[in-house]
């Protein structure tokens, strides 16, 4: 990461500035060029999946919307949506709250490090989805099973960040804060904690990612609500158009979900976000 | 006063041990500004360290006004050459300067007057509210001495803090820094490899030896008045005496001994 400055607002920051020189073209050639690819793309595909292959393999855009509609309308894609959204959420805000704490205090005292740091090496290889049937048997088929499952995929990337970002607080910043009187107690505190808030955001939004990969699974083969339950029905009826729907929906709410997640750094953290290379 | 008597220092256990000082003897006055001189890895920082409290001696004493120093305290502050990551990119120019005032418990009315008095004196407060991001190394460096003055310490330890600037902007500070030890009569001492750095700022001049086991070689009185003319040909007198001696330490390396 070699993120410099994020323009926040109310931190008086200068934000970039465009020129009003610069045409309207210039400015909205990003959004001008994320339309031509998408465009260009499904162009393709409604012309590859009519003239090319198998349509009812890959069903063209046309089919796709077409079994959109009836899911919107009667609310069902929607419901499925708003149950996976509240299980990655809630496992997530768990996951990442305990692995704060968790976290700086491994990074900060060496024996606990010491002490969890095996253990943690060796659960971490164990995915989400490998942890499916145990996580029924614990906590049975219902929503309990599924928070466990996100909260396991975004502990551990939280926790590591957490520790990295703990234990790589310049010695300088924090000798600099014992010069100015600080106790070890205020150094924790006011230093090494912000000090580690890019690591640890950055941990969060890949753990961010991951859950949204993981949910999928774990509501395939344990569930009766969510997106991966629609897909799972879906692909047992072999509808394939249904599918498509089920895949664009978790792209774009993968997509959309990052992006509020780093609006909202950007508006609350911003200060916190900036690395100071060296002079 | 600050005293070291007779301090030796030993990094590590046993056969993985390295000596790095040995028996360094020498008397800072109050108001003095000193300077440590010396070949890359003889012990400068680790001196500075000890100063500062954040390396304790193997054998030897160090004391300031006849109190042993234990640890670091707010009578003395370092100041780190990387102002990057010393300074806290989160906090604002102002802030930074304020986290030692509320550390200190100084009262938030006391706190304006202060705050005001040392961005001027490094010609910062017009900058108040930019990050540290934002500002060049010369103004890192000059926010970071800002900083330390804000809490008046006795003491200020720098460690090649202008090393890494450029020439124009050097000049600059160490004409910055003369101004303000002599409008504040701090004591300073300040580690670097420049020999002319050394003359141009100090009154007395500390040469260490290569380790292991480096000790002083030499202390130099320089009487010159300031401000220093580098073109002054007592100035290149003092410069080759050190250079001598500089050289002879080199040679000790080049025989491995
Ligand atoms: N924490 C440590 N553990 C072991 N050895 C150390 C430690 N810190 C420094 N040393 C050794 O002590 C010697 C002096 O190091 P020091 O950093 O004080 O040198 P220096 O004079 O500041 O050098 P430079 O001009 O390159 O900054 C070096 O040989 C170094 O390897
Ligand atoms: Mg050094």
């Amino acid at each position: 990461m070699t993120t410099t400055s994020t323009a926040g607002r109310g931190t008086g920051r200068p934000g970039p500035r465009v020129s009003p020189s610069r045409g309207l073209v210039e400015r909205l050639r990003p959004l001008l060029m994320v339309l031509a690819s998408v465009g260009v793309f499904v162009l393709l595909w409604q012309f590859l999946s009519t003239f090319v292959l198998n349509p009812y393999m890959i069903p063209p855009p046309t089919a796709v919307a077409a079994a959109f509609v009836p899911m919107a309308e009667t609310g069902e894609i929607f419901k499925h949506v708003t149950v996976s959204l509240v299980r990655v959420v809630i496992g997530f805000v768990l996951g990442s709250a305990l692995a704060i704490v968790v976290g700086v205090v491994m990074g900060r005292m060496r024996v606990v490090y010491e002490l969890l740091d095996p253990i943690i090496e060796f659960l971490r290889y164990l995915s989400p989805t490998a942890m499916i049937p145990i996580a029924v048997i614990w906590f049975g088929i219902g929503e309990n099973s599924k928070y466990f499952l996100i909260f396991w995929g975004t502990f551990f990337f939280v926790l590591i960040n957490t520790v990295a970002g703990v234990m790589r607080t310049p010695v300088a910043r924090q000798r600099a804060a014992q010069c100015l009187g600080a106790s070890e107690f205020q150094i924790f505190i006011f230093v090494v904690i912000p000090s580690a808030v890019p690591y640890i955001v950055t941990g969060m939004r890949v753990a961010m990612a991951s859950s949204f990969m993981s949910i999928i699974p774990a509501e395939m083969l344990a569930a009766d609500s969510g997106l991966g339950y629609l897909l799972q029905t879906a692909g047992m009826l072999v509808q394939t158009d249904r599918i498509f729907v089920a895949l664009a929906t978790i792209s774009l709410l993968g997509f959309i979900t990052d992006r509020l997640f780093r609006l909202l750094v950007d508006r609350t953290l911003s200060r916190y976000m900036a690395f100071v290379a060296a002079n | 006063m600050l005293k070291v008597e007779r301090v030796t220092k030993v990094y590590g256990e046993q056969e993985a041990s390295y000596l790095a000082l040995e028996d360094i003897a020498i008397d800072i006055a109050d108001g003095e500004f000193l300077c440590l001189l010396g070949p890359s890895g003889c012990g400068k920082t680790t001196l500075l360290n000890i100063l500062a409290g954040f390396e304790s001696v193997t054998r030897g004493r160090v004391t300031l006004d006849g109190r042993d120093i234990r640890g670091p305290g707010q009578d003395r502050v370092m100041f780190f050459q990387d102002a990057g990551s010393a300074l806290f990119p989160w906090l604002t120019v102002e802030e930074n300067v304020v986290f030692g005032l509320k550390l200190r418990g100084t009262p938030v009315r006391e706190r304006g007057a202060i705050i005001d008095r040392y961005l001027a004196m490094v010609e910062l407060d017009t900058h108040r509210g930019k990050f540290p991001t934002q500002l060049s190394g010369g103004m890192r460096q000059r926010l970071q001495i800002a900083r330390a003055l804000a809490i008046e310490p006795q003491i200020l330890l720098m460690d090649e803090p202008f090393a890494a600037l450029d020439a124009l902007t050097r000049r600059r500070m160490h004409s910055f820094l003369v101004d303000i030890w002599q409008q504040t009569q701090k004591t300073i001492v300040f580690v670097t490899h420049d020999i002319s750095e050394s003359i141009l700022l100090a009154d007395r001049i500390a040469i260490m030896g290569v380790g292991p086991g480096s000790r002083f070689e030499d202390v130099i009185r320089v009487d010159l008045p300031r401000p220093r003319d580098p073109g002054d040909p007592a100035f290149g007198e003092i410069y080759r005496r050190i250079e001598r001696q500089l050289a002879l330490e080199e040679s000790k390396l080049g025989d491995g001994v």
